[in-house]
């Protein structure tokens, strides 16, 4: 579980702010010390889908507002204490986010961030329609607590600093469970995530229903706090961009952004506001979106990132050097490419039968048939463009075939999504490698270990357990961003082994790696096969391949031209006409 | 006219290249042939300067090719015709043709040029309105042939011209490449992974791999070596 520790920089600025503000009498300093809180709950909310996911939302004052009205509304017609309507804003703001997200997760990048737009933009009018331009709450001076209308303004504060905290230690535990590593994961690479055993759908709604249920409950909370509501003011486009604004100025991805950028920002704006705007009007914006640029030149990513790096620079260094000295020792224990000498059995584990694929007019697989034995290396190869990757997209679930079967274990999984296929035992690594840069190796594996695992300690142990076996554990707790290219492939395969698969997809792990390089590589995942897991590679690189597989099955132009043996293979006529030509052929046969 | 010495460049420290030697004579062909990864795009974008080298010399005629700007390398009389096309797909092909001749001697010859163009690849003439966008794979990389041309080059760099093409497309492609050589006399320097064709239009060429010019030698020699089946399919 939860280390208390995590937690008490949260709670010791929680307590600080608390005792600053009770020090305030002036109340309306002590409405900006409200809202701080206020607009960083908001921006936590957009951090907890937008920031880790990488879905930006503009439109989360569609659930600010829904919990704005839920409170103004709930009292004026049903008398309710708000008390008991900030819980049900909530419920509504995590019913509208499920409503919301899941037609609108269909789309991606810009075109998500663009749709979530238009969702408070017609909300907004619907209100106006509904003849709900200006809700004043109504006046309970008889019951201040029951109704939450405190003569003294510090208890709002105080209120707010309560769900602020309430809100940063969600955020936490989610940051450090499985739920956070699927949500960063599918920001990296959602294809991945997929094929990792991540049913992203599923996650992402999840994220969108609490980040809404957030935002409603923070948005009932300010209306009352202001005891007026119009819908500019809650479902307006400039509620939406204050999510935005507090959370990238301080930080993506943290749940201190949010927190910081609207300690630094809220005030700055309200200062400005009454003193400089008082003699120049318009001139706080001006010198407000002046500072947020000069954040984004100095530091793109946020303040906390940028406050985090300069401070990790020094000890980054000391600790770059220091694993640096145990590397040859390393080189030493995988030496050469051992021999083959696993005996491939003769169970099929994985077969293929007649699988087709067109993109329109192009046949990129072709009628392709072949069987995956227990405890082989197959290697796939052919020229470029001839179908490799897309045969690998058809087995893990990436692309549904036009025809044919894919078997597991005797069992039809074509067509399956890749998450369902990954738990049936196929783990698969990626051409282009997209780790999570910021994360440790370890934290970075054990995304692939959710699948089997049961419990987060369990996760943790299969992670440390992959790692171990591509010789990695030195070096588990640096940071993705420090490793080498070779590294980056090994710790890719870790995450594909974290899920236990018996079956793995290796596509082009080889590539970009000098020659020692691969025969290290090599090395491992000879080891594995050794262990008992079966392998399909597909490889550019024929110098390494040759050494590495049992078996070739070589495509061209989507088709099986041929299979066997690499000494056969590599001197099959069929197979020299697609690397070199048919012209190289008709020349040697001279 | 063009020759490389030793040459070494890579992306963030990792070598792709490996002290690579090439030299082009005024007026020859010179194939460039090497399996996937082998460094030949790498090279490329040495010569045309988007990478820097770490080591090496590049002379073109005279002149030091490493201390002139990249985007003066064009002006020198070096045209790039770049891996997969990169024709402007939104502009029409005379206005690709246009865009190749921004060099002051592309504008200077322009008239001559571009008659000599539409003789060489007379399907661009026909087809001189129609947006780049809306052409076959096989008129796509005519046209950026003569987007090359158009800048009235010494050297024409031409970087997989029979990617992605139908066998027969990048043989008539292949064809094409001769005529223009012979009947212009023009400096050519061709990278390509269809190595027979490749080496037959050459006088010259060179085999890549890892990094490492492994072979070099005339079409008769390098068609003899068994080597060159061996640098790619391993054995």
């Amino acid at each position: 579980m939860l280390q208390f520790r995590s937690m008490l920089p949260a709670i010791i600025f929680t307590v600080a702010y608390a005792v600053v503000s009770l020090s305030v009498s002036n109340s309306y300093y002590q409405l900006v010390l409200t809202l701080v809180p206020v607009w960083a709950v908001f921006g936590l909310s957009w951090n907890l889908l937008s920031g880790y996911t990488g879905l930006i939302s503009f439109g989360h004052a569609a659930f600010f507002g829904i919990g704005a009205y839920t409170t103004a509304l709930g009292q004026i017609y049903f008398d309710l204490s708000p008390w008991l309507l900030i819980p049900v804003a909530a419920m509504l703001g995590g019913i509208a986010g499920l409503l919301i997200g899941f037609p609108t997760f269909r789309l991606q990048g810009h075109y998500f961030a663009l749709a979530m737009l238009a969702y408070p933009l017609a909300i907004l009018y619907v209100f106006e329609w509904l003849g709900f331009q200006e809700v004043t709450l109504p006046m309970k001076r008889d019951a201040p607590i029951a109704y939450m209308q405190f003569a003294d303004p510090r208890i709002y504060t105080l209120v707010a600093l309560a769900i602020m905290l309430a809100t940063i230690i969600l955020t936490k535990i989610i940051e450090q469970s499985r739920f956070g590593m699927a949500l960063l994961a599918i920001k990296q690479n959602e294809a991945a995530a997929e094929a990792a055993g991540i049913n992203t759908l599923a996650w992402k709604l999840r994220a969108i229903t609490l980040s809404g249920a957030i935002a409603a409950a923070i948005g009932a909370f300010y209306a009352q706090v202001l005891l007026v509501v119009t819908p500019q003011s809650v479902f307006g486009m400039l509620v939406s961009a204050q999510a935005l604004t507090v959370a990238m100025f301080g930080g993506v991805g943290t749940v201190w952004g949010p927190v910081i950028g609207s300690v630094i920002l809220i005030p700055l704006a309200e200062t400005l506001h009454a003193e400089a705007g008082a003699r120049i009007p318009g001139i706080q914006g001006v010198i407000f979106g002046f500072a947020i640029i000069c954040v984004i030149l100095i530091a793109p990513e946020g303040l906390f990132w940028k406050l985090r790096d300069l401070l990790r620079k020094r000890p980054s260094l000391k600790a770059a050097t220091v694993p640096d000295a145990s590397q040859p020792a390393k080189a030493a224990v995988t030496p050469f490419p051992a021999p083959r000498k696993r005996a491939a059995t003769s169970e099929v584990v994985l077969e293929v039968r007649n699988l087709s694929r067109s993109f329109g007019g192009l046949k990129a697989v072709q009628d392709v048939s072949f069987r995956l034995h227990k405890n082989e290396i197959l290697g796939i190869i052919g020229p470029n463009g001839a179908g490799k990757t897309t045969l690998f997209n058809l087995l893990n679930g990436f692309l549904r075939p036009d025809q044919g079967e894919v078997l597991i274990d005797g069992r039809n999984m074509s067509g399956q999504r890749p998450h369902v296929i990954c738990e049936a035992g196929i783990g698969r690594t990626f051409q282009v490698m997209r780790p999570f840069l910021r994360m440790s190796i370890l934290d970075n594996v054990v995304v692939g270990a959710y699948v089997r695992a049961k419990s987060e300690d369990e996760a943790r142990k299969l992670a440390a357990d992959a790692v171990a076996r591509v010789g990695l554990s030195d070096v588990a707790d640096r940071v993705a961003g420090e490793l080498s290219t070779k590294e980056l492939r090994l710790m890719e395969l870790a995450r594909a082994l974290a899920g236990q698969p018996r079956i793995l997809l290796l596509d082009e792990t080889l590539a970009g790696l000098g020659h020692g390089e691969a025969d290290e590589v090599v090395a491992v995942i000879q080891q594995l096969a050794r262990d008992g897991i079966t392998i399909a590679i597909i490889e550019h690189t024929m110098q390494a391949m040759v050494r590495l597989v049992d078996r070739f099955v070589v495509l061209d132009h989507g088709a099986v031209i041929t299979e066997g043996e690499p000494e056969v293979v590599t001197r099959d006529n069929r197979v020299i006409e697609a690397y070199l030509g048919k012209k190289w052929v008709a020349h040697a046969a001279h | 006219m063009l020759r490389i010495e030793g040459l070494s460049a890579g992306y963030s420290a990792k070598p792709v290249l490996n002290g690579v030697s090439i030299n082009v004579e005024a007026g020859q062909f010179v194939a460039i042939v090497g399996p996937n990864g082998a460094g030949k795009t790498t090279l490329f974008k040495t010569i045309s300067g988007i990478l820097q080298p770490s080591a090496g010399r590049i002379t073109f005629g005279d002149a030091d090719l490493l201390a002139v700007p990249p985007a003066q390398r064009a002006h020198l009389g070096i045209a790039h015709v770049p891996e997969g096309r990169q024709v402007f797909p939104s502009l029409t092909v005379m206005e690709n043709l246009e865009m190749g001749a921004m060099t002051e001697s592309g504008r200077r010859d322009w008239k001559e040029n571009i008659e000599r163009i539409f003789q060489w690849l007379p399907v661009l003439a026909e087809r001189r309105g129609q947006f780049a966008g809306t052409l076959s794979g096989g008129q796509q990389q005519m046209l950026a042939i003569g987007r090359g041309l158009a800048s009235s080059p010494k050297l024409l760099m031409l970087d997989e011209p029979s990617m992605g093409l139908a066998p027969s497309t990048a043989d008539f492609i292949f064809e094409r490449l001769i005529d223009i050589r012979k009947q212009s006399g023009l400096t050519m320097l061709l990278v390509e992974q269809r190595v027979a064709e490749a080496l037959e239009s050459a006088d010259h060429g060179y085999v890549l791999e890892a990094g490492r010019v492994v072979l070099e030698g005339n079409n008769e020699t390098l068609r003899a070596d068994d080597r060159v089946r061996k640098a790619y399919l391993g054995m």
